[in-house]
């Protein structure tokens, strides 16, 4: 039988795991528009991890800034300038 | 760029590792989280927030985040909401000079031919109420349940982002979502938040009382105070109204900036080089 306890370190764990894949995913992501979305994914776990550390205010508030606000002024900032990190650089292909 | 990958990689590691180091010695105590007990200053917070006993330290609010928000600590909040709504005014300086009703004329060939297929847009209108309807309930319920102004209206904002999206900027315009409406929303916000941080020193000059700026509840020597009860409905006094002024405000400040970053940039460009003249 597992404890209350130990499930909620359990889920903390997990949601941390997942936001660490999260993030490292954003950041060596080359196409912009994808790393938003690992980006948004971070912050949905992150929300569950508020919520567990009994802070439902922030966890209110986390949800549509970091899923609906935050995504969506990234991708408007995206479609209007470039959407694959250093496309001119890179032209050629090269090494992924 | 396989070093750049392995340095992000370690980087994160570290940080992990550091991070675990600092948790199991002791950084934040040997307590599990979240802490079993309260510390003094919590446990003063959360004996006071609804307590009739105490009139003069009470806040008359279940919700003690919001009752610290707004009431103990109401002077920060202000600075917040100025911070936030600063920012607007720099993004509505960016943007000035650009009509957005002459570029919604200029671009008017019917709402249909616009925006995301016709399945997304039911769903959307569908949405919408629901959006609206919950984003109400965490603002007007931001004084008994946790939420509050920022908290409903930035989900609030997210019914004219889906529109802005899946219909287009054109459409919102055009049901008078415009920038000039949600200025007006925006300051009619900020005008509540205002008066009701004034509210009891108006009463006091009213009644000849003594009391203060930001006050809720009746303090020793100002006996001033915003009844926390409207009709045997609890409304916590001062928290509720701002609520309501901090959820209309957010709203229509996110909304704003979200009309004015869609703006098809070919149009704005038209504008700023001059070759259609207002």
């Amino acid at each position: 039988m597992i404890g209350l306890d130990t499930l909620t370190y359990l889920f903390m764990a997990v949601a941390g795991v997942i936001s660490l894949i999260a993030t490292y995913l954003a950041v060596v992501e080359n196409d912009l528009v994808k790393a938003v979305i690992f980006s948004a994914l971070q912050s949905t776990v992150y929300t569950v991890i508020f919520y567990l550390l009994m802070a439902p205010d922030i966890a209110l508030v986390y949800i549509p800034v970091s899923v609906g606000l935050y995504p969506a002024v990234i991708l408007f900032l995206i479609k209007k300038t470039e959407s694959t990190e250093g496309d001119l650089e890179r032209s050629g292909g090269g090494s992924k | 760029m396989r070093i750049k990958k392995l340095l992000v990689l370690g980087s994160l590691i570290v940080l992990v590792l550091t991070l675990s180091l600092a948790f199991t010695s002791g950084a934040l105590g040997y307590y599990p989280l979240p802490l079993p007990n309260v510390r003094m200053l919590a446990y003063w917070y959360l004996n006071t927030t609804l307590n009739p006993n105490y009139p003069l330290f009470t806040a008359m609010s279940p919700e003690a985040v919001t009752a610290i928000v707004w009431d103990y600590r109401g002077l920060d909040t202000l600075f917040e909401t100025a911070v936030f709504f600063l920012a607007i005014v720099g993004a509505l300086a960016l943007a000035r000079g650009v009509p957005l009703r002459k570029a919604s004329d200029s671009v008017s060939n019917g709402d249909n031919s616009r925006g995301l297929s016709l399945i997304c847009k039911t769903a959307t209108k569908l949405l919408i109420p629901l959006i609206i309807a919950v984003s109400a309930s965490i603002a007007l319920h931001g004084h008994l349940t946790p939420g509050g102004g920022f908290q409903g209206g930035s989900a609030a904002a997210i019914a004219p982002l889906l529109v802005l999206v899946i219909f287009s900027v054109f459409f919102l315009l055009d049901r008078g979502v415009s920038e000039k409406s949600m200025l007006t929303m925006r300051t009619a916000g900020l005008v509540g938040i205002y008066l009701t941080a004034l509210a009891a020193v108006l009463i006091g000059m009213l009644t000849g009382l003594n009391a203060y700026v930001f006050q809720n509840q009746p303090k020793l020597n100002a006996p001033v105070g915003i009844p926390a009860l409207f009709f045997n409905a609890l409304i916590s006094g001062t928290l509720f109204f701002f609520n309501v002024s901090e959820y209309l405000a957010v709203a229509s400040g996110f909304t704003l900036a979200l009309i004015l970053l869609s703006i098809p940039e070919e149009i704005v460009k038209r504008f700023i080089s001059g070759e259609v003249h207002e």
